[in-house]
C-alpha cells in the first residue's frame, strides 16, 4: 500500500469528523446569535405577535395605547364601590354586592398576597419581606447600594391601617400610596378585593382574642395561668 | 513484455472492498449528520440571546423567590404569558438600585415610555396556536416546557418546542402533572422519584379529566 493512498484516507476520515463535532459542540453551548431554521415555512407571517415590533410607528408598539379620553366597552368603570372603593366620596366600609366574602374569596386572596404583596409586605403582613431585607441591607451598603433609597413598607398591623375600611386599603392597591405603586394593571379588580378581604382576615388573625373561640375551643385553653412545664416534660434541672 | 507496460501494485486488490464499504458508509454518514444536524435539539436549544437589561431570574425568581405570576401576570388568563413592562420592574426599581449602570436601560424606558426591547426566547412557528392557560391552569408547570428558570441569570431554552415533543407530552401527560396550586414552584417534586411522580400525575389526570388531544386541529386552527 502506498503511503499517498494512507495518508489521503486518513484526512478523509479526519476531515468527516468535523461535523460530527460541531455537531455535538453546538448541542452542549449555549449561544446568542439567532436560530437558524433553513426551512421557514409560514414561520413568520406577516402578523403582529407580542414582542414583534411595527416600524410604522416611532415606539415601534403594535397595540397602539388609546387616545386620551377612550373608554373601551366595558371599562367605564360606573361602579365606583365596586372599582374605585367609594361610596357617596367616602371609604367604602363594606364589600361590593358582587363580592360577598366567602371562605374561597379569601383563600384565593390569600393566594393573590403571597404572589403580589409577600416579597415587599411579608408572608404575615409585617413588612418584613425579602425584598425589604435586601433592601435594607443594600442601604447599609453604599457602595452595593448604587443610590437604594428605601422606605420599608408599612406592616398591616399598625393600629392606623386596620383601622381604615376596607374601601381605602382596596384604593391603596388599587393607586398606590406614596412609596407604593399601584397594582391595577397587574391584578384584575375581583382579586384585588379578594387581596382585601385576606389582609382584613390577616388583621384579625394578630389581634384574635378569646372571644373570637367558640365556647368549645375556649374550654380548651385552660386556665391561663398555669403555663408551667409539666413535670413529664422534665425542666432541665 | 515491455518496461512500459503498467501493472497494477498488488494493493489495488483492496480498492474494491474499501470503495464497497464507503459506498455503505458514506450515505449513512450523510443521513446521520443531516438528522442530528439540523434536528431543533442542536439548532434550538440552548438558545440564549443577549438582552438589554442583565435581567436575573436566579436573583429574583430564585434567590429572593418572587412568583412567577408577578411579572408573567397573565399566564392563567390568556394564551399568551406577558413579558413585564417597564412598570412592573420599576414598582421596585424606583427605589433598588437606581443609579446602577445596569438599571439605567429601564429608567430611560420610564421615563420616555419607550418599551424596553426583550428579545424572544420561546418562539414558535406563527401556524401554531399555543396557550398557556390552558396548560399552567391545568396543573403543567412551567418547568416541564421552560426548565429551572428559577436557578438561570440569563433565560435559555431547553426545550425543542418541536412537534414531536408537544405530543410526547399529550400522550402521555402524567409524569407532568401535578396540583394546580403548585406549577411556579419550579423545585417541587425534585426529590420524588418517576414512579411517583407518575402516580401523582395520575391523580390529577383524573381528578380533573384531562385528555390533551392529539388531533391537527387543536394546535393548527
Ligand atoms: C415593592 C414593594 C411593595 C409591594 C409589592 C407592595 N407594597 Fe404595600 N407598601 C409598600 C411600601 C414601601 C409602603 C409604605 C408607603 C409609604 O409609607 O410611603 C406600603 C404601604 C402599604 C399599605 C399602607 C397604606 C397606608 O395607608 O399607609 C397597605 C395597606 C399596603 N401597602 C398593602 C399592600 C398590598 C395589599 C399589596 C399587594 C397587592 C402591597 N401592599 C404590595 C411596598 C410594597
Ligand atoms: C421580576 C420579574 C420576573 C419574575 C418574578 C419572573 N420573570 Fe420571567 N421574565 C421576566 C423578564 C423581564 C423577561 C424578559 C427578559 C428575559 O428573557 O430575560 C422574562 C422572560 C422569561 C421567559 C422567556 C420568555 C421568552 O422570550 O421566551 C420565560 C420562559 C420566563 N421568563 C419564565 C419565568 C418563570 C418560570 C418564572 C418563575 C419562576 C419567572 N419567569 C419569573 C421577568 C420576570
Ligand atoms: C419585588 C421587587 C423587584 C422587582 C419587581 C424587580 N426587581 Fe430587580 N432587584 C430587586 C432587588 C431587591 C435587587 C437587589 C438584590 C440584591 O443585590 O440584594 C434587584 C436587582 C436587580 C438588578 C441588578 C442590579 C445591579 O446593579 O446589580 C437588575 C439588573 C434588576 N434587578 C433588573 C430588574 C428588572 C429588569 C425587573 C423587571 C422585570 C426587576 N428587576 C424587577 C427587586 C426587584
Ligand atoms: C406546555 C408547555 C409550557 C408551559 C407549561 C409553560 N410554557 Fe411558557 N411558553 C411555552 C411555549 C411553547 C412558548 C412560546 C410561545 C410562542 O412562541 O407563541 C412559551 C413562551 C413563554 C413566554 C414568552 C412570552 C410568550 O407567551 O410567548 C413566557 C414569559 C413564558 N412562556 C412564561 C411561562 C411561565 C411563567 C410559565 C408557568 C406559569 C409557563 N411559561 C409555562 C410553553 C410553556
Ligand atoms: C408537559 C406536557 C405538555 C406539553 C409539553 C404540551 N402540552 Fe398541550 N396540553 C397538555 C395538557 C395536560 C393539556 C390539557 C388537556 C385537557 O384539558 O384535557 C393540554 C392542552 C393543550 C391544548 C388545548 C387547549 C384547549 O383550549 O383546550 C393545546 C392547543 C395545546 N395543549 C397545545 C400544545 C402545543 C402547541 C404544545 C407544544 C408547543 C404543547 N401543547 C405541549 C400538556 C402538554
Ligand atoms: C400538540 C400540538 C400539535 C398537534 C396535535 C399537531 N401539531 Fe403539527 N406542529 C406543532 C408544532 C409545535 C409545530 C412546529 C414545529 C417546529 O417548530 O417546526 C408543528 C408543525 C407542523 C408542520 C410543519 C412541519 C415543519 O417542519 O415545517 C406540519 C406539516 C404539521 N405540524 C402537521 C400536523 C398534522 C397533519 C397534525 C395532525 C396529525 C398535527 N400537525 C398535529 C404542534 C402540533
Amino acid at each position: 500500500m502506498t503511503k499517498w493512498f494512507v495518508s489521503i484516507s486518513l484526512l478523509l476520515v479526519c476531515l468527516a469528523m468535523i461535523p460530527p463535532a460541531l455537531i455535538a459542540r453546538q448541542r452542549a453551548v449555549t449561544f446568542t446569535k439567532p436560530r437558524i431554521h433553513i426551512i421557514q415555512d409560514m414561520d413568520a407571517q406577516l402578523k403582529f405577535k407580542a414582542q414583534n415590533p411595527n416600524t410604522l410607528f416611532n415606539d415601534g408598539r403594535s397595540m397602539r395605547p388609546p387616545l386620551e379620553g377612550v373608554i373601551a366597552r366595558g371599562d367605564l368603570m360606573e361602579d365606583a364601590h365596586f372599582y374605585k372603593g367609594v361610596i357617596n366620596d367616602e371609604w367604602a366600609t363594606t364589600f361590593p354586592g358582587r363580592m360577598p366574602v366567602t371562605l374561597d374569596l379569601v383563600r384565593r386572596g390569600q393566594e393573590r398576597f403571597n404572589i403580589f404583596c409577600q416579597p415587599c409586605h411579608g408572608i404575615a403582613g409585617y413588612g418584613d419581606g425579602i425584598v425589604n431585607l435586601r433592601a435594607m441591607r443594600l442601604m447599609d451598603a453604599p457602595l452595593l447600594g448604587n443610590g437604594t433609597t428605601w422606605v420599608q413598607p408599612k406592616s398591616v398591623h399598625e393600629e392606623a391601617i386596620r383601622e381604615q375600611p376596607v374601601g381605602q386599603i382596596f384604593n391603596s392597591i388599587t393607586n398606590g400610596v406614596r412609596n407604593m405603586s399601584g397594582y391595577a394593571s397587574q391584578v384584575p379588580t375581583e382579586d384585588r378585593w379578594a387581596i382585601v378581604a385576606y389582609v382584613k382576615a390577616l388583621q384579625r388573625s394578630q389581634h384574635a382574642r378569646e372571644t373570637d373561640l367558640h365556647a368549645r375551643e375556649r374550654a380548651g385553653l385552660g386556665d391561663p395561668i398555669d403555663r408551667r412545664p409539666r413535670s413529664d416534660e422534665g425542666g432541665g434541672e | 513484455m515491455g518496461r512500459y507496460h503498467y501493472i497494477f501494485p498488488k494493493w489495488s486488490n483492496l480498492l474494491l472492498p474499501m470503495m464497497i464499504l464507503g459506498g455503505a458508509i458514506a450515505p449513512l454518514y450523510v443521513v446521520m449528520v443531516v438528522a442530528y444536524g439540523f434536528s431543533p435539539l442542536t439548532t434550538d436549544v440552548g438558545f440564549q440571546p443577549q438582552q438589554p437589561v442583565p435581567f436575573s431570574h436566579k436573583l429574583h425568581a430564585g434567590d429572593m423567590g418572587i412568583d412567577c405570576r408577578y411579572c408573567h401576570n397573565t399566564v392563567e388568563f390568556t394564551n399568551h404569558a406577558a413579558i413585564p413592562p417597564t412598570q412592573t420592574c420599576m414598582n421596585c426599581h424606583t427605589q433598588i438600585q437606581k443609579d446602577s449602570s445596569q438599571i439605567e436601560p429601564l429608567l430611560n424606558s420610564y421615563i420616555t415610555g419607550m418599551p424596553m426591547q426583550w428579545q424572544r426566547v420561546h418562539d414558535l412557528p406563527d401556524f401554531v396556536y399555543f396557550s398557556h392557560s390552558a396548560h399552567v391552569n391545568r396543573g403543567v408547570s412551567c418547568v416541564s416546557c421552560h426548565g429551572r428558570i428559577d436557578r438561570m441569570e440569563i433565560v435559555t431554552q431547553m426545550k425543542t418546542l418541536s412537534m414531536g415533543w408537544c405530543l410526547e407530552c399529550h400522550r402521555a401527560p402524567e409524569q407532568h402533572l401535578r396540583d394546580p396550586d403548585l406549577v411556579t414552584q419550579l423545585g417541587w417534586g425534585i426529590d420524588r422519584s418517576l414512579e411517583q411522580m407518575i402516580e401523582d400525575g395520575s391523580f390529577w389526570r383524573q381528578q380533573n379529566n384531562l385528555n390533551p388531544s392529539q388531533d391537527c386541529s387543536t394546535c393548527h386552527r
